[in-house]
Protein backbone atom coordinates (compact mmCIF):
# COMPACT_ATOMS: atom_id res chain seq x y z
CA UNK A 1 0.00 0.00 0.00
CA UNK A 2 1.29 3.43 -0.88
CA UNK A 3 1.07 6.03 1.82
CA UNK A 4 1.43 9.71 1.03
CA UNK A 5 4.07 11.31 3.15
CA UNK A 6 3.41 14.81 4.36
CA UNK A 7 6.80 15.34 5.88
CA UNK A 8 9.73 13.41 4.51
CA UNK A 9 12.35 12.98 7.18
CA UNK A 10 14.51 11.43 4.52
CA UNK A 11 17.64 10.13 6.10
CA UNK A 12 17.96 6.60 7.39
CA UNK A 13 19.28 8.04 10.65
CA UNK A 14 16.18 10.19 11.19
CA UNK A 15 13.87 7.28 10.51
CA UNK A 16 15.75 5.05 12.92
CA UNK A 17 15.56 7.59 15.73
CA UNK A 18 11.79 7.95 15.24
CA UNK A 19 11.36 4.17 15.16
CA UNK A 20 13.33 3.78 18.39
CA UNK A 21 11.27 6.41 20.23
CA UNK A 22 8.02 4.84 19.05
CA UNK A 23 9.20 1.35 20.01
CA UNK A 24 10.18 2.51 23.51
CA UNK A 25 6.75 4.06 24.14
CA UNK A 26 4.99 1.03 22.62
CA UNK A 27 6.91 -1.31 24.97
CA UNK A 28 6.13 0.92 27.94
CA UNK A 29 2.44 0.77 27.03
CA UNK A 30 2.19 -2.89 26.11
CA UNK A 31 4.58 -4.67 28.46
CA UNK A 32 2.52 -4.18 31.66
CA UNK A 33 -0.56 -5.53 29.88
CA UNK A 34 1.31 -8.47 28.40
CA UNK A 35 2.91 -9.19 31.78
CA UNK A 36 -0.58 -9.18 33.29
CA UNK A 37 -1.79 -11.70 30.70
CA UNK A 38 0.96 -14.26 31.11
CA UNK A 39 1.38 -13.84 34.87
CA UNK A 40 -2.31 -14.61 35.35
CA UNK A 41 -1.40 -18.10 34.08
CA UNK A 42 1.13 -18.70 36.89
CA UNK A 43 0.48 -19.88 40.47
CA UNK A 44 0.89 -17.10 43.07
CA UNK A 45 4.10 -18.66 44.41
CA UNK A 46 5.72 -18.68 41.01
CA UNK A 47 4.76 -15.02 40.41
CA UNK A 48 6.51 -14.16 43.69
CA UNK A 49 9.69 -16.12 43.12
CA UNK A 50 10.10 -15.29 39.44
CA UNK A 51 8.20 -12.10 38.75
CA UNK A 52 9.27 -11.53 35.13
CA UNK A 53 9.40 -15.14 33.88
CA UNK A 54 6.93 -16.70 31.50
CA UNK A 55 4.74 -19.47 32.99
CA UNK A 56 6.61 -22.78 33.22
CA UNK A 57 3.37 -24.57 32.52
CA UNK A 58 -0.14 -23.28 31.95
CA UNK A 59 -1.83 -22.81 35.31
CA UNK A 60 -5.54 -22.18 34.76
CA UNK A 61 -6.73 -22.48 38.38
CA UNK A 62 -6.57 -18.69 38.80
CA UNK A 63 -9.54 -18.60 36.46
CA UNK A 64 -11.53 -21.18 38.45
CA UNK A 65 -14.21 -18.88 39.78
CA UNK A 66 -15.75 -21.54 42.06
CA UNK A 67 -12.55 -21.71 44.15
CA UNK A 68 -12.58 -17.96 44.55
CA UNK A 69 -16.26 -17.94 45.38
CA UNK A 70 -15.54 -19.97 48.49
CA UNK A 71 -13.02 -17.28 49.50
CA UNK A 72 -15.66 -14.57 49.19
CA UNK A 73 -14.64 -13.09 45.86
CA UNK A 74 -17.40 -14.02 43.52
CA UNK A 75 -16.05 -13.02 40.11
CA UNK A 76 -18.72 -15.01 38.31
CA UNK A 77 -21.40 -12.92 40.00
CA UNK A 78 -19.56 -9.63 39.36
CA UNK A 79 -19.27 -10.61 35.73
CA UNK A 80 -22.96 -11.42 35.54
CA UNK A 81 -23.91 -8.14 37.26
CA UNK A 82 -21.68 -6.09 34.98
CA UNK A 83 -23.05 -7.80 31.89
CA UNK A 84 -26.73 -7.41 32.83
CA UNK A 85 -26.33 -3.79 33.94
CA UNK A 86 -24.33 -2.84 30.85
CA UNK A 87 -26.67 -4.53 28.36
CA UNK A 88 -29.92 -3.13 29.80
CA UNK A 89 -28.39 0.35 30.21
CA UNK A 90 -27.22 0.30 26.60
CA UNK A 91 -30.68 -0.63 25.34
CA UNK A 92 -32.33 2.13 27.38
CA UNK A 93 -29.73 4.78 26.50
CA UNK A 94 -29.95 3.95 22.82
CA UNK A 95 -33.77 4.08 22.75
CA UNK A 96 -34.03 7.28 24.76
CA UNK A 97 -31.26 9.12 22.91
CA UNK A 98 -32.25 7.93 19.42
CA UNK A 99 -35.77 9.34 19.64
CA UNK A 100 -34.58 12.57 21.26
CA UNK A 101 -31.77 13.05 18.74
CA UNK A 102 -34.10 12.47 15.81
CA UNK A 103 -36.63 14.99 17.15
CA UNK A 104 -33.88 17.58 17.74
CA UNK A 105 -32.49 17.13 14.24
CA UNK A 106 -35.61 16.65 12.13
CA UNK A 107 -38.86 17.59 13.90
CA UNK A 108 -40.01 21.16 14.55
CA UNK A 109 -41.01 21.87 18.13
CA UNK A 110 -40.56 24.85 20.47
CA UNK A 111 -37.85 24.78 23.16
CA UNK A 112 -35.49 22.77 21.02
CA UNK A 113 -32.53 25.13 21.43
CA UNK A 114 -32.96 25.33 25.18
CA UNK A 115 -32.95 21.54 25.36
CA UNK A 116 -29.79 21.39 23.26
CA UNK A 117 -28.10 23.93 25.53
CA UNK A 118 -29.06 21.89 28.61
CA UNK A 119 -27.72 18.70 27.01
CA UNK A 120 -24.37 20.32 26.19
CA UNK A 121 -24.20 21.87 29.66
CA UNK A 122 -24.71 18.45 31.22
CA UNK A 123 -21.77 16.91 29.34
CA UNK A 124 -19.17 18.32 31.73
CA UNK A 125 -21.01 17.77 35.01
CA UNK A 126 -19.00 15.51 37.32
CA UNK A 127 -20.87 12.59 38.87
CA UNK A 128 -19.46 13.76 42.21
CA UNK A 129 -21.66 16.82 42.23
CA UNK A 130 -24.83 14.74 42.36
CA UNK A 131 -23.79 11.46 43.95
CA UNK A 132 -24.82 12.31 47.55
CA UNK A 133 -28.52 13.17 46.93
CA UNK A 134 -28.74 10.46 44.29
CA UNK A 135 -27.45 7.89 46.77
CA UNK A 136 -30.11 8.99 49.26
CA UNK A 137 -32.85 9.02 46.61
CA UNK A 138 -31.96 5.53 45.41
CA UNK A 139 -31.88 4.21 48.96
CA UNK A 140 -35.33 5.74 49.53
CA UNK A 141 -36.85 3.98 46.51
CA UNK A 142 -35.24 0.75 47.69
CA UNK A 143 -32.83 0.28 44.78
CA UNK A 144 -29.51 0.13 46.66
CA UNK A 145 -27.56 -2.99 45.61
CA UNK A 146 -30.14 -3.53 42.88
CA UNK A 147 -29.31 -3.55 39.17
CA UNK A 148 -31.93 -0.84 38.51
CA UNK A 149 -30.21 1.41 41.04
CA UNK A 150 -27.39 1.64 38.51
CA UNK A 151 -29.23 1.18 35.21
CA UNK A 152 -31.59 4.14 35.62
CA UNK A 153 -28.91 6.69 36.65
CA UNK A 154 -26.53 5.37 33.97
CA UNK A 155 -29.21 6.01 31.38
CA UNK A 156 -29.46 9.60 32.59
CA UNK A 157 -25.65 10.00 32.72
CA UNK A 158 -24.91 8.76 29.21
CA UNK A 159 -28.05 9.56 27.19
CA UNK A 160 -27.34 13.33 26.89
CA UNK A 161 -23.92 12.69 25.35
CA UNK A 162 -25.40 10.07 23.02
CA UNK A 163 -28.22 12.40 21.96
CA UNK A 164 -25.78 15.24 21.19
CA UNK A 165 -23.63 12.91 19.11
CA UNK A 166 -26.53 11.26 17.27
CA UNK A 167 -28.37 14.48 16.42
CA UNK A 168 -25.23 15.63 14.58
CA UNK A 169 -25.48 12.55 12.36
CA UNK A 170 -29.25 12.89 11.88
CA UNK A 171 -28.82 16.54 10.89
CA UNK A 172 -26.84 15.43 7.85
CA UNK A 173 -29.53 12.94 6.87
CA UNK A 174 -31.16 14.13 3.58
CA UNK A 175 -34.63 15.65 4.13
CA UNK A 176 -35.68 14.51 0.64
CA UNK A 177 -35.63 10.87 1.76
CA UNK A 178 -37.83 11.70 4.74
CA UNK A 179 -40.25 13.71 2.59
CA UNK A 180 -40.43 10.93 0.03
CA UNK A 181 -41.23 8.39 2.73
CA UNK A 182 -43.90 10.68 4.15
CA UNK A 183 -45.54 11.00 0.73
CA UNK A 184 -45.56 7.22 0.61
CA UNK A 185 -47.69 7.31 3.76
CA UNK A 186 -45.15 7.06 6.57
CA UNK A 187 -45.56 9.15 9.72
CA UNK A 188 -42.69 10.44 11.91
CA UNK A 189 -42.44 7.20 13.83
CA UNK A 190 -42.35 4.89 10.83
CA UNK A 191 -40.00 7.22 8.91
CA UNK A 192 -37.66 7.02 11.87
CA UNK A 193 -37.85 3.26 12.26
CA UNK A 194 -37.85 2.23 8.57
CA UNK A 195 -35.81 4.91 6.83
CA UNK A 196 -33.54 6.82 9.18
CA UNK A 197 -32.45 4.10 11.61
CA UNK A 198 -31.25 1.54 9.06
CA UNK A 199 -29.25 4.23 7.26
CA UNK A 200 -27.52 5.55 10.38
CA UNK A 201 -26.46 2.18 11.72
CA UNK A 202 -22.80 3.28 11.76
CA UNK A 203 -23.48 6.22 14.07
CA UNK A 204 -25.63 4.10 16.34
CA UNK A 205 -22.96 1.43 16.71
CA UNK A 206 -20.34 4.07 17.49
CA UNK A 207 -22.51 5.40 20.32
CA UNK A 208 -23.17 1.86 21.55
CA UNK A 209 -19.49 0.97 21.73
CA UNK A 210 -18.41 4.14 23.51
CA UNK A 211 -21.21 3.80 26.04
CA UNK A 212 -20.32 0.15 26.51
CA UNK A 213 -16.77 1.06 27.49
CA UNK A 214 -17.89 3.90 29.79
CA UNK A 215 -20.46 1.79 31.63
CA UNK A 216 -18.35 -1.36 31.86
CA UNK A 217 -15.55 0.70 33.43
CA UNK A 218 -17.69 3.00 35.62
CA UNK A 219 -16.43 2.98 39.18
CA UNK A 220 -17.46 5.79 41.53
CA UNK A 221 -21.22 5.51 41.27
CA UNK A 222 -21.14 1.73 41.33
CA UNK A 223 -18.96 1.88 44.45
CA UNK A 224 -21.51 4.08 46.23
CA UNK A 225 -24.65 2.19 45.22
CA UNK A 226 -23.51 -1.44 45.55
CA UNK A 227 -22.50 -2.18 49.11
CA UNK A 228 -23.73 -5.77 49.00
CA UNK A 229 -21.00 -8.08 47.71
CA UNK A 230 -23.49 -10.02 45.57
CA UNK A 231 -24.54 -6.84 43.72
CA UNK A 232 -21.06 -5.52 42.86
CA UNK A 233 -19.89 -4.86 39.32
CA UNK A 234 -16.42 -5.97 38.22
CA UNK A 235 -14.46 -2.74 38.89
CA UNK A 236 -15.90 -2.51 42.42
CA UNK A 237 -15.52 -6.24 43.04
CA UNK A 238 -11.87 -5.99 42.09
CA UNK A 239 -11.33 -3.77 45.11
CA UNK A 240 -11.89 -6.85 47.35
CA UNK A 241 -8.38 -7.87 46.40
CA UNK A 242 -6.93 -4.73 47.93
CA UNK A 243 -7.54 -6.03 51.43
CA UNK A 244 -7.39 -9.58 52.62
CA UNK A 245 -6.05 -11.41 49.57
CA UNK A 246 -3.32 -8.93 48.86
CA UNK A 247 -0.55 -11.51 48.62
CA UNK A 248 -2.54 -13.91 46.47
CA UNK A 249 -1.56 -12.37 43.15
CA UNK A 250 -2.65 -15.18 40.82
CA UNK A 251 -6.45 -14.90 41.19
CA UNK A 252 -6.16 -11.12 41.41
CA UNK A 253 -4.38 -10.89 38.06
CA UNK A 254 -6.87 -13.34 36.51
CA UNK A 255 -9.78 -11.18 37.67
CA UNK A 256 -8.10 -8.09 36.23
CA UNK A 257 -7.87 -9.87 32.89
CA UNK A 258 -11.57 -10.76 33.05
CA UNK A 259 -12.33 -7.08 33.67
CA UNK A 260 -10.37 -5.72 30.69
CA UNK A 261 -10.96 -8.50 28.18
CA UNK A 262 -14.39 -7.35 26.92
CA UNK A 263 -13.27 -3.76 26.19
CA UNK A 264 -10.08 -5.06 24.56
CA UNK A 265 -12.01 -7.45 22.31
CA UNK A 266 -14.33 -4.60 21.35
CA UNK A 267 -11.33 -2.41 20.63
CA UNK A 268 -9.81 -5.01 18.32
CA UNK A 269 -13.05 -5.26 16.34
CA UNK A 270 -14.30 -1.67 16.42
CA UNK A 271 -11.25 0.54 16.97
CA UNK A 272 -12.21 2.70 13.99
CA UNK A 273 -15.65 3.50 15.46
CA UNK A 274 -14.20 4.08 18.91
CA UNK A 275 -11.57 6.55 17.74
CA UNK A 276 -14.03 8.34 15.45
CA UNK A 277 -16.72 8.59 18.12
CA UNK A 278 -14.37 9.89 20.79
CA UNK A 279 -13.05 12.72 18.64
CA UNK A 280 -16.43 13.59 17.10
CA UNK A 281 -18.31 16.45 18.64
CA UNK A 282 -15.16 18.09 19.90
CA UNK A 283 -13.21 18.66 16.70
CA UNK A 284 -15.57 18.45 13.75
CA UNK A 285 -17.52 21.37 12.38
CA UNK B 1 -60.23 25.34 6.34
CA UNK B 2 -56.83 24.95 4.70
CA UNK B 3 -55.14 27.14 7.33
CA UNK B 4 -56.81 25.14 10.03
CA UNK B 5 -55.48 21.91 8.58
CA UNK B 6 -51.99 23.37 8.39
CA UNK B 7 -52.21 24.53 11.97
CA UNK B 8 -53.35 21.11 13.10
CA UNK B 9 -50.44 19.56 11.25
CA UNK B 10 -47.98 21.86 13.00
CA UNK B 11 -49.49 21.08 16.39
CA UNK B 12 -49.32 17.38 15.61
CA UNK B 13 -45.66 17.73 14.61
CA UNK B 14 -44.89 19.65 17.81
CA UNK B 15 -46.55 16.96 19.87
CA UNK B 16 -44.58 14.24 18.11
CA UNK B 17 -41.39 16.17 18.79
CA UNK B 18 -42.24 16.57 22.47
CA UNK B 19 -43.11 12.94 22.91
CA UNK B 20 -39.80 11.91 21.29
CA UNK B 21 -37.74 13.99 23.73
CA UNK B 22 -39.95 13.38 26.77
CA UNK B 23 -38.25 10.19 28.05
CA UNK B 24 -34.84 11.88 27.91
CA UNK B 25 -36.17 14.93 29.75
CA UNK B 26 -37.72 12.76 32.47
CA UNK B 27 -34.44 10.90 33.02
CA UNK B 28 -32.50 14.17 33.14
CA UNK B 29 -34.86 15.80 35.63
CA UNK B 30 -34.99 12.85 38.04
CA UNK B 31 -31.38 11.70 37.93
CA UNK B 32 -29.40 14.83 37.04
CA UNK B 33 -31.15 18.15 37.66
CA UNK B 34 -32.94 17.21 40.87
CA UNK B 35 -29.77 15.77 42.52
CA UNK B 36 -27.69 18.79 41.48
CA UNK B 37 -30.20 21.16 43.07
CA UNK B 38 -30.44 18.89 46.11
CA UNK B 39 -26.63 19.05 46.45
CA UNK B 40 -26.78 22.84 46.49
CA UNK B 41 -29.48 22.78 49.16
CA UNK B 42 -27.74 20.08 51.25
CA UNK B 43 -24.52 22.09 51.45
CA UNK B 44 -26.34 24.46 53.83
CA UNK B 45 -27.46 21.68 56.16
CA UNK B 46 -25.92 19.38 58.72
CA UNK B 47 -27.07 15.85 58.03
CA UNK B 48 -25.82 12.30 58.51
CA UNK B 49 -27.98 10.81 55.78
CA UNK B 50 -30.59 9.80 58.35
CA UNK B 51 -32.28 11.32 61.39
CA UNK B 52 -32.11 15.02 62.21
CA UNK B 53 -31.38 17.60 59.57
CA UNK B 54 -30.27 21.05 60.73
CA UNK B 55 -29.96 24.26 58.77
CA UNK B 56 -26.50 25.72 59.42
CA UNK B 57 -26.25 28.39 56.70
CA UNK B 58 -22.78 28.77 55.24
CA UNK B 59 -21.20 27.06 58.27
CA UNK B 60 -20.22 24.02 56.19
CA UNK B 61 -18.36 26.20 53.70
CA UNK B 62 -16.58 28.19 56.41
CA UNK B 63 -15.53 25.00 58.22
CA UNK B 64 -14.25 23.45 55.00
CA UNK B 65 -12.07 26.43 54.17
CA UNK B 66 -10.82 27.28 57.68
CA UNK B 67 -10.64 24.36 60.11
CA UNK B 68 -10.78 21.26 57.92
CA UNK B 69 -7.50 19.33 58.04
CA UNK B 70 -7.51 17.69 54.62
CA UNK B 71 -9.55 20.01 52.41
CA UNK B 72 -6.67 22.43 51.62
CA UNK B 73 -4.48 19.48 50.60
CA UNK B 74 -7.31 18.07 48.50
CA UNK B 75 -7.96 21.26 46.55
CA UNK B 76 -4.22 21.86 46.17
CA UNK B 77 -3.65 18.35 44.86
CA UNK B 78 -6.62 18.64 42.49
CA UNK B 79 -5.15 21.79 40.96
CA UNK B 80 -1.65 20.31 40.70
CA UNK B 81 -3.01 17.07 39.28
CA UNK B 82 -5.12 18.90 36.67
CA UNK B 83 -2.22 21.01 35.49
CA UNK B 84 0.44 18.29 35.42
CA UNK B 85 -1.81 15.59 33.95
CA UNK B 86 -3.13 18.00 31.29
CA UNK B 87 0.33 19.23 30.33
CA UNK B 88 1.75 15.70 30.41
CA UNK B 89 -0.91 14.07 28.25
CA UNK B 90 -0.80 16.97 25.78
CA UNK B 91 2.99 16.98 25.53
CA UNK B 92 3.35 13.21 25.13
CA UNK B 93 0.25 12.97 22.91
CA UNK B 94 1.52 15.72 20.63
CA UNK B 95 4.98 14.18 20.28
CA UNK B 96 3.43 10.78 19.51
CA UNK B 97 1.08 12.35 16.95
CA UNK B 98 3.94 14.19 15.20
CA UNK B 99 6.03 11.02 15.03
CA UNK B 100 3.10 8.92 13.78
CA UNK B 101 2.15 11.55 11.21
CA UNK B 102 5.59 11.05 9.64
CA UNK B 103 3.94 7.84 8.36
CA UNK B 104 7.01 5.72 8.83
CA UNK B 105 6.98 1.91 8.79
CA UNK B 106 4.28 0.39 11.07
CA UNK B 107 2.70 3.78 11.93
CA UNK B 108 -0.79 2.26 11.96
CA UNK B 109 0.30 -0.39 14.43
CA UNK B 110 1.74 2.27 16.73
CA UNK B 111 -1.47 4.30 16.54
CA UNK B 112 -3.43 1.16 17.44
CA UNK B 113 -1.19 0.37 20.43
CA UNK B 114 -1.06 3.92 21.79
CA UNK B 115 -4.83 4.25 21.96
CA UNK B 116 -5.37 0.79 23.47
CA UNK B 117 -4.71 1.90 27.07
CA UNK B 118 -7.50 4.52 26.86
CA UNK B 119 -10.21 1.84 26.94
CA UNK B 120 -8.83 -0.05 29.95
CA UNK B 121 -10.76 -0.06 33.24
CA UNK B 122 -9.00 2.50 35.44
CA UNK B 123 -9.30 0.16 38.44
CA UNK B 124 -7.23 -2.41 36.52
CA UNK B 125 -4.71 0.21 35.37
CA UNK B 126 -4.24 1.30 38.97
CA UNK B 127 -3.93 -2.23 40.34
CA UNK B 128 -1.53 -3.14 37.55
CA UNK B 129 0.80 -0.23 38.32
CA UNK B 130 0.53 -1.05 42.03
CA UNK B 131 2.02 -4.44 41.14
CA UNK B 132 4.89 -2.60 39.43
CA UNK B 133 5.53 -0.24 42.36
CA UNK B 134 4.81 -2.88 45.04
CA UNK B 135 7.65 -3.32 47.60
CA UNK B 136 8.13 -6.79 46.04
CA UNK B 137 6.92 -5.68 42.64
CA UNK B 138 8.32 -5.43 39.15
CA UNK B 139 10.32 -2.22 39.56
CA UNK B 140 12.10 -3.21 42.77
CA UNK B 141 12.81 -6.68 41.34
CA UNK B 142 14.31 -5.05 38.27
CA UNK B 143 16.44 -2.71 40.40
CA UNK B 144 17.63 -5.71 42.44
CA UNK B 145 18.50 -7.63 39.31
CA UNK B 146 20.50 -4.65 38.01
CA UNK B 147 22.29 -4.29 41.37
CA UNK B 148 20.64 -0.97 42.19
CA UNK B 149 19.13 -2.40 45.37
CA UNK B 150 19.80 0.84 47.22
CA UNK B 151 17.36 2.62 44.89
CA UNK B 152 14.46 0.27 45.60
CA UNK B 153 11.90 1.49 48.12
CA UNK B 154 8.24 1.15 49.08
CA UNK B 155 7.25 3.61 46.36
CA UNK B 156 3.65 4.20 47.37
CA UNK B 157 4.64 4.83 51.00
CA UNK B 158 5.78 8.39 50.27
CA UNK B 159 2.97 10.83 49.44
CA UNK B 160 5.02 12.90 47.00
CA UNK B 161 6.33 9.91 45.08
CA UNK B 162 2.87 8.29 45.12
CA UNK B 163 1.32 11.47 43.73
CA UNK B 164 3.94 11.64 40.99
CA UNK B 165 3.23 7.99 40.14
CA UNK B 166 -0.50 8.70 39.87
CA UNK B 167 0.20 11.55 37.44
CA UNK B 168 2.57 9.33 35.47
CA UNK B 169 0.03 6.48 35.23
CA UNK B 170 -2.60 8.97 34.00
CA UNK B 171 -0.21 10.18 31.30
CA UNK B 172 0.58 6.55 30.45
CA UNK B 173 -3.11 5.75 30.04
CA UNK B 174 -4.46 8.86 28.31
CA UNK B 175 -1.70 10.18 26.02
CA UNK B 176 -3.24 8.05 23.27
CA UNK B 177 -6.46 10.01 23.72
CA UNK B 178 -4.86 13.41 23.10
CA UNK B 179 -2.75 11.88 20.31
CA UNK B 180 -5.90 10.94 18.39
CA UNK B 181 -7.15 14.53 18.54
CA UNK B 182 -3.86 15.90 17.25
CA UNK B 183 -3.79 13.31 14.45
CA UNK B 184 -7.34 14.28 13.44
CA UNK B 185 -6.23 17.93 13.31
CA UNK B 186 -3.11 17.11 11.33
CA UNK B 187 -5.21 15.38 8.68
CA UNK B 188 -6.73 18.75 7.84
CA UNK B 189 -3.39 20.40 7.14
CA UNK B 190 -2.80 20.70 3.40
CA UNK B 191 0.14 18.76 2.08
CA UNK B 192 1.11 21.67 -0.21
CA UNK B 193 2.09 23.79 2.77
CA UNK B 194 4.64 21.22 3.91
CA UNK B 195 5.79 20.73 0.34
CA UNK B 196 6.38 24.48 -0.12
CA UNK B 197 8.30 24.63 3.15
CA UNK B 198 10.39 21.65 2.08
CA UNK B 199 11.30 23.30 -1.20
CA UNK B 200 12.26 26.43 0.72
CA UNK B 201 14.66 24.22 2.65
CA UNK B 202 12.95 24.19 6.04
CA UNK B 203 14.08 21.37 8.33
CA UNK B 204 11.59 18.83 9.69
CA UNK B 205 11.82 20.41 13.11
CA UNK B 206 11.25 23.87 11.64
CA UNK B 207 8.24 22.67 9.69
CA UNK B 208 6.66 21.25 12.86
CA UNK B 209 7.35 24.45 14.79
CA UNK B 210 6.23 26.90 12.10
CA UNK B 211 3.43 24.99 10.40
CA UNK B 212 2.02 22.16 12.51
CA UNK B 213 1.82 23.90 15.89
CA UNK B 214 0.30 27.21 14.70
CA UNK B 215 -2.25 25.44 12.52
CA UNK B 216 -3.28 23.18 15.40
CA UNK B 217 -3.95 26.11 17.73
CA UNK B 218 -7.66 25.27 17.97
CA UNK B 219 -7.00 21.61 18.63
CA UNK B 220 -4.63 22.58 21.44
CA UNK B 221 -7.30 24.82 22.95
CA UNK B 222 -10.03 22.18 22.75
CA UNK B 223 -7.93 19.35 24.10
CA UNK B 224 -6.58 21.49 26.94
CA UNK B 225 -10.11 22.27 28.08
CA UNK B 226 -11.23 18.64 27.72
CA UNK B 227 -8.26 17.36 29.72
CA UNK B 228 -8.78 19.98 32.43
CA UNK B 229 -12.44 18.97 32.73
CA UNK B 230 -11.53 15.26 32.91
CA UNK B 231 -8.64 15.61 35.32
CA UNK B 232 -10.44 17.88 37.74
CA UNK B 233 -12.95 15.12 38.45
CA UNK B 234 -10.28 12.46 38.96
CA UNK B 235 -11.37 9.78 41.42
CA UNK B 236 -10.80 6.21 40.22
CA UNK B 237 -7.03 6.14 39.84
CA UNK B 238 -6.39 7.93 43.16
CA UNK B 239 -8.90 5.80 45.05
CA UNK B 240 -7.41 2.58 43.71
CA UNK B 241 -3.73 3.46 44.10
CA UNK B 242 -3.65 5.34 47.41
CA UNK B 243 -7.25 6.02 48.55
CA UNK B 244 -5.97 9.52 49.35
CA UNK B 245 -3.18 8.28 51.63
CA UNK B 246 -0.63 8.03 53.03
CA UNK B 247 -1.94 10.36 55.76
CA UNK B 248 -4.19 12.26 53.35
CA UNK B 249 -1.18 13.34 51.28
CA UNK B 250 -2.64 12.37 47.90
CA UNK B 251 -6.24 13.36 48.64
CA UNK B 252 -8.02 15.10 45.73
CA UNK B 253 -11.49 16.70 45.72
CA UNK B 254 -13.12 13.55 44.31
CA UNK B 255 -11.69 11.17 46.89
CA UNK B 256 -12.19 13.61 49.72
CA UNK B 257 -15.86 14.00 48.86
CA UNK B 258 -16.22 10.23 49.09
CA UNK B 259 -14.40 10.15 52.44
CA UNK B 260 -16.46 12.94 53.98
CA UNK B 261 -19.85 11.86 52.66
CA UNK B 262 -19.69 8.09 52.68
CA UNK B 263 -17.02 7.24 55.27
CA UNK B 264 -17.71 9.96 57.85
CA UNK B 265 -21.41 10.30 56.92
CA UNK B 266 -21.22 14.10 56.73
CA UNK B 267 -23.60 14.75 53.87
CA UNK B 268 -23.51 18.53 54.33
CA UNK B 269 -19.72 18.73 54.26
CA UNK B 270 -19.59 16.36 51.29
CA UNK B 271 -22.11 18.54 49.47
CA UNK B 272 -19.84 21.57 49.92
CA UNK B 273 -17.18 19.74 47.90
CA UNK B 274 -19.86 18.65 45.42
CA UNK B 275 -20.94 22.27 44.93
CA UNK B 276 -17.34 23.44 44.47
CA UNK B 277 -16.75 20.72 41.87
CA UNK B 278 -20.00 21.61 40.13
CA UNK B 279 -19.12 25.31 39.94
CA UNK B 280 -15.64 24.54 38.63
CA UNK B 281 -17.11 22.19 36.01
CA UNK B 282 -19.57 24.91 35.00
CA UNK B 283 -16.75 27.44 34.56
CA UNK B 284 -14.71 24.96 32.53
CA UNK B 285 -17.74 24.07 30.40
CA UNK B 286 -18.43 27.76 29.80
CA UNK B 287 -14.86 28.41 28.65
CA UNK B 288 -14.99 25.25 26.56
CA UNK B 289 -18.14 26.34 24.74
CA UNK B 290 -16.65 29.81 24.25
CA UNK B 291 -13.45 28.31 22.84
CA UNK B 292 -15.32 25.98 20.54
CA UNK B 293 -18.27 28.18 19.64
CA UNK B 294 -21.81 27.14 20.41
CA UNK B 295 -22.81 26.83 16.75
CA UNK B 296 -20.02 24.38 16.07
CA UNK B 297 -21.16 22.21 18.98
CA UNK B 298 -24.69 22.07 17.63
CA UNK B 299 -23.34 20.72 14.37
CA UNK B 300 -21.20 18.27 16.32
Amino acid sequence: MKVKKKIDIGSFFGKSVVQIILIIWAVLQLYPIIWLFYSSLKPSGEIRSDIFGFPRSLFLENYDFSVLASAGTTIGIYLRNSTIITVISLILITLVSLFAAYAIAKIRFPGKNVLMLVLIGLLGIPVHSLVIPLYYFISQIGLLSNIWGLILPYTAFYAPFSAVLLQAYFREFPDELIEAAKIDGCNNVTVFLRVVMPLTRGAISTVLIINFISIWNEFLFSLVINKNNMAKTIPVGLMNFKGQYYTDWGPMLATMIVAILPPIIFYFIFHRNIIKGMTAGAIKG
Amino acid sequence: MVINLKKRKVIFENLTGFSFVLPLIIFIIIFLLYPIIASLVLSFFKWKGYGEIDFVGIQNFIKMFTVDRYFPTAINNSIIFSITATLGTILVGFILAVLIDLKIFLWKVYRFIFFLTVILTVVVTGMLWLRIFDPYGLLNSLLDALNFTNLSRPWMGDANIAFGIIVFVTIWQYSGFTMIFFLAGMQNIEEDIYEAARIDGASTFRRIKSITIPLLKNVFAVITMLQLIFSFKVFDIVWVMTAGGPAGGTEVLGTYLYQVAFRKSQFGGGSVIAVIMFLLALIFAFIYVRVLGYRRMLKG
